[in-house]
């Protein structure tokens, strides 16, 4: 017998390895039109991938104290062979994840995913979203450059303007009155450790969900299906689907792969995309840069604070704004999912993305 | 097909790995260091200098005699780094005990060689080594 062979049906005799790939693999079938927009999930898992092997390299050179750490950034990109590489990708690899968690969530929103029985799914996925904001957050901080000491200045003063405890709260963020050292100290734990654990393990119970529901059906699909009718659990199967391995793998793949071509087009043609000037001087906290800009992804949040004429009034908004999208799948509770067919749906979603794009614009010019 | 996405996988592998590699290796230690100078002024007779050469240890010593020499610190047994006995005018390694005379040479203990003498050339008051 070959060794390979033997080596496989010795382990399986064992844990049943042919079981496991008839169940998730061979035997697990998906509806035959699923769309490329069924693919983000994996992108999302590639560059999450991606961000923590990157993130774990840079943790042999990186120095996380006010006074070493922007020189240790400036030695990895000028001194260390490939230092600039594994740098520039993970840092245009935090934009990708918001940038390809959007565009998941929205797609799952086009396609009513999140309905019942989804709600769990749709909220992990949520958490998700809110972790993501904050690992990038507590990254921005890490290189301690103006960029970085100035943005995280003016994205925590926000939490002052709470009425009675937003002081407090506002302290207890960056750990003194002022953006230092000890900024530096949680922001870097919260970064490294907390969050990349919490994200990992709730993309875990978010896989999970999926397995035990079982992936949705395209709205536009007219093949016999066995929906969930809501009396008890039921896994929604595809009897005439096609398995998972060896079509759905490929296109998944496919899907990967067109992802790097625009990844690494950007870390090789326009690098600094994601950096501006400021990001190339040392933190002074006694000189403010002229224009200082959170990143693009949390401009909407910065103009809503500017629209209002109280920053409380500001945060309370957003966190409507929030609120209703967590509760979703609890608001829209109608079974019809066509977004053609739903014209009022179809036009608050619009409304809800243009909004969207709309004050990032805005927040951008002002 | 096989050949060509064995070869597509292999080469996306190699790509991967080489950066990392370069990117773990540890960076040549010649371009910094190379050259050192010692000034003679601050140091007394029968006391020794320790300091870094091309990434390793080194010790000057100025004998009570007025002599220098000028040997590497890595002890010949397993690398541990030896100590001056001021009084004794010899080297101790406070691991397993080898003792060295102030030229290198084994005087006792595991050591099986002497330690390894550099080359320097003193000039202006001061020991240039490399
Ligand atoms: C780290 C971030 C995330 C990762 C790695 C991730 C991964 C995945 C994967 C692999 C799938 C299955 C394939 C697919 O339909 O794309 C999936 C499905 C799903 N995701 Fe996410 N996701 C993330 C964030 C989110 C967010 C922010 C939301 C929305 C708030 C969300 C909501 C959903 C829903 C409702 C499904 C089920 C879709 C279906 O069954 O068709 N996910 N996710
Ligand atoms: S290492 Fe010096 S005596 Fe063993």
């Amino acid at each position: 017998m070959n060794p390979v062979t033997f080596i496989y049906d010795w382990i399986d005799r064992r844990i049943g390895l042919n079981d496991l790939t008839a169940k998730y693999l061979t035997g697990y079938l998906l509806p035959r039109n699923i769309n490329i927009w069924y693919s983000m999930g994996s992108i999302l898992l590639l560059i999450f991938g991606v961000q923590v092997l990157t993130g774990i390299l840079l943790l042999v050179y990186y120095s996380p104290s006010i006074e070493t750490a922007f020189k240790s950034i400036t030695f990895i990109m000028n001194q260390v062979p490939f230092g600039w590489l594994i740098r520039t990708c993970h840092a245009v690899g935090a934009n990708m994840m918001v940038l390809f968690l959007l565009i998941h969530m929205i797609s799952v929103i086009f396609m009513g995913s999140y309905k019942a029985p989804r709600e769990f799914n749709w909220l992990s996925g949520f958490g998700l979203l809110n972790m993501v904001f904050g690992i990038c957050l507590t990254g921005y901080l890490l290189p301690w450059s103006q960029l970085s000491f100035w943005a995280t200045t003016v994205a925590t003063s926000g939490a002052g303007s709470v009425p009675f405890i937003g002081e407090y709260i506002l302290e207890f963020v960056r750990g003194g009155k002022l953006v230092g050292a000890p900024t530096l100290g949680r922001f870097f734990v919260l970064h490294v450790i907390v969050l990349p654990a919490g994200i990992a393990g709730l993309i875990g119970i978010h896989l999970f969900l999926l397995q035990r529901t079982g992936v949705s059906t395209p709205p536009s699909y007219d093949g016999p299906v066995e929906h969930w009718k809501g009396e008890q659990y039921e896994y929604e199967k595809h009897p005439d689907g096609i398995p998972f391995f060896p079509h759905f793998l490929v296109q998944d793949l496919v899907a990967n792969c067109i992802y790097a071509i625009f990844f690494f087009a950007i870390v090789f043609f326009v690098p600094n995309i994601f950096f501006p000037a400021e990001a190339f001087f040392p933190a002074n906290p006694f000189e403010t840069p002229a224009h200082i800009k959170p990143e693009w992804y949390f401009l909407p949040n910065y103009q809503v604070l500017k629209i209002f004429p109280n920053e409380f009034i500001g945060l309370i908004v957003q966190g409507i704004a929030m609120t209703f999208l967590a509760a979703l799948p609890f608001i829209d509770i109608w079974p019809k999912r066509n977004f053609l067919k739903r014209p009022l749906f179809l036009t608050c979603v619009m409304l809800g993305i243009f909004t969207f794009i709309g004050l990032m614009i805005w927040g951008h010019f002002s | 097909m096989g050949v060509c996405s064995g070869g597509l996988l292999t080469l996306i592998g190699a790509g991967t790995v080489y950066p990392i590699f370069r990117f773990l290796s540890p960076l040549s230690v010649d371009s910094h260091g190379a050259k050192v100078a010692i000034s003679l002024e601050n140091l007394p007779e029968g006391e020794a200098k320790f300091f870094e050469f091309q990434g390793r240890a080194a010790v000057l010593i100025k004998r009570k005699n007025g002599n220098l020499s000028l040997l590497s610190a890595v002890c010949t047994h397993l690398g541990c780094i030896v100590k001056w006995e001021k009084e004794k005018e010899e080297f101790l390694c406070p691991c397993h005990g080898g003792r060295f005379s102030p030229d290198g040479t084994v005087l006792g203990g595991p050591p099986p060689k002497p330690l390894e003498q550099l080359p320097f050339v003193v000039k202006d008051g001061s020991v240039n080594v490399g």
